[in-house]
């Protein structure tokens, strides 16, 4: 573990102990980061302003949850933001209930070329990702960072409801078995 | 949903996991979710390895400065009404209170059984709370009434002469409201005020602080918390 990330780590338990102190600290050092996810992932910058708010005060409430060694902290806090971001998203536009899917849809399978020239200094997670389609790798990272649905990623591409559904999933059991290889 | 498939089982598992991480999990699904991961641990493992390994993506979240005013109003949010980190935000207070509350609370039922009464009509409990702290010898029992009245029964402790003790009601987050002064060596009958009684209800903590004579003159805690509990449903 980093120094950054322990001293981060250490933060989040001393807000468990209701340390105000480290609580004022710990937003000072990742509120950036975490208004990045909130501002991208909404859109809408008063929206952004006011999921921030609520972050925080969940991360306050909540930091005797955080389990070190998991993941890494700040990690912990994006998905603290990212979860609540989508929380907001989803209330402003209810979907649809159900999505049927079909696994039996026609597979391209990788590209062994882009997978190819994919590989080298990237991350790992970047490797894998690489490994799939481009719109495949597409959707996974709209998904992510974007908070798309699947009914915008089946807008974003085109494709029927039910067949976005068994893609992504079958990009996740590849992605799944690339990350565990 | 129909699926057709030789995904099933724990893999079925392991990808709605997966598409809960991404965050695309229709509604109903991500609610059953959630709740799934607070009791399997193999899913909250599943979790882990999708959150980390799916966190590298996050240095692509572009750091952006929050306005000046962001930070004021979660402190303004959490923090309001209360003075600088006080006792009753204290942690360790409320899980020793928390811990004896369940013995005091049998006692509490047994006192309101048997002493004798003096009203023509019995008073009827609805709600006991116990109230004590660790290294205090005062206690007491809480018992409300629906009529709005709370019947505070010292169990143990000494009236001191130089000082007096001062009831609280705290409402979660929010600041102690004073309730009087009480006596530990007799039955207190305290009248709920309206501003308490509007809030007042199963999880209101009741608490009890050793003042100056005549009590706190700020309107709010300035002593040692000597006996604290919650409310709970009789």
């Amino acid at each position: 573990m980093g120094a950054e990330t322990a001293e981060i780590a250490d933060l989040i338990a001393r807000c468990a102990l209701r340390d105000r102190a480290a609580f004022r600290d710990l937003y000072r050092r990742t509120s950036a980061k975490l208004f990045g996810v909130t501002l991208r992932i909404l859109r809408d910058r008063s929206e952004a302003e006011e999921a921030l708010q609520e972050v925080y005060v969940k991360i306050w409430q909540r930091a005797d949850r955080y389990v070190p060694g998991g993941y890494s902290p700040i990690s912990w806090l994006v998905a603290v933001a990212r979860n609540h971001s989508l929380d907001v998203l989803r209330a402003r536009k209810p979907q649809s209930e159900d999505i049927d899917m079909a696994l039996d849809v026609a597979d391209a399978g990788p590209d062994p070329e882009k997978a190819a020239a994919d590989r080298g200094e990237r991350s790992r997670i970047d490797n894998c990702l690489g490994q799939l389609d481009g719109d495949k790798a597409d959707a996974v990272r709209g998904a992510y960072l974007d908070g798309y649905s699947y009914e915008e990623l089946s807008e974003r591409h085109k494709v029927p409801l039910n067949t976005m559904r068994t893609w992504l999933r079958r990009s996740l059991i590849k992605l799944r078995e690339c990350l565990t290889a | 949903m129909s699926d057709e498939t030789n995904i099933s089982g724990h893999d079925e598992d392991g990808l709605l996991v997966a598409e809960y991480v991404l965050g695309v999990l229709p509604d109903a699904e991500r609610t059953s979710l959630r709740a799934r991961l607070r009791n399997e641990p193999l899913l909250r493992s599943d979790l882990n390895f999708w959150r980390s390994r799916l966190a590298s993506l996050d240095v692509e979240f572009a750091e952006t400065t929050a306005p000046a005013h962001i930070w004021s109003r979660i402190e303004q949010r959490l923090f309001t009404g209360q003075a600088k980190s006080g006792w009753w935000n204290s942690l360790a207070l409320w899980r020793s209170a928390a811990a004896g509350a369940f013995a005091v609370a049998a006692i509490a039922i047994a006192i309101n059984v048997t002493t004798p009464r003096v009203d023509p009509k019995a008073f009827a409990a609805e709600l006991v709370a116990a109230l004590s702290a660790e290294g205090s010898n005062v206690s007491f029992v809480a018992l409300y009434s629906s009529t709005g009245e709370l019947r505070l029964t010292p169990l143990s402790g000494e009236q001191p002469t130089d000082k007096d003790y001062e009831l609280w009601a705290i409402e979660d987050g929010a600041a102690p409201k004073s309730m009087g002064v009480i006596a530990a060596n007799a039955r207190n009958d305290v009248k709920i005020a309206p501003d308490i009684l509007i809030d007042f209800g199963e999880g209101t903590t009741l608490a009890v602080t050793l003042e100056q004579k005549g009590g706190s003159p700020t309107g709010g805690p300035q002593g040692p918390v000597v006996a604290a509990g919650k409310a709970t449903l009789i």
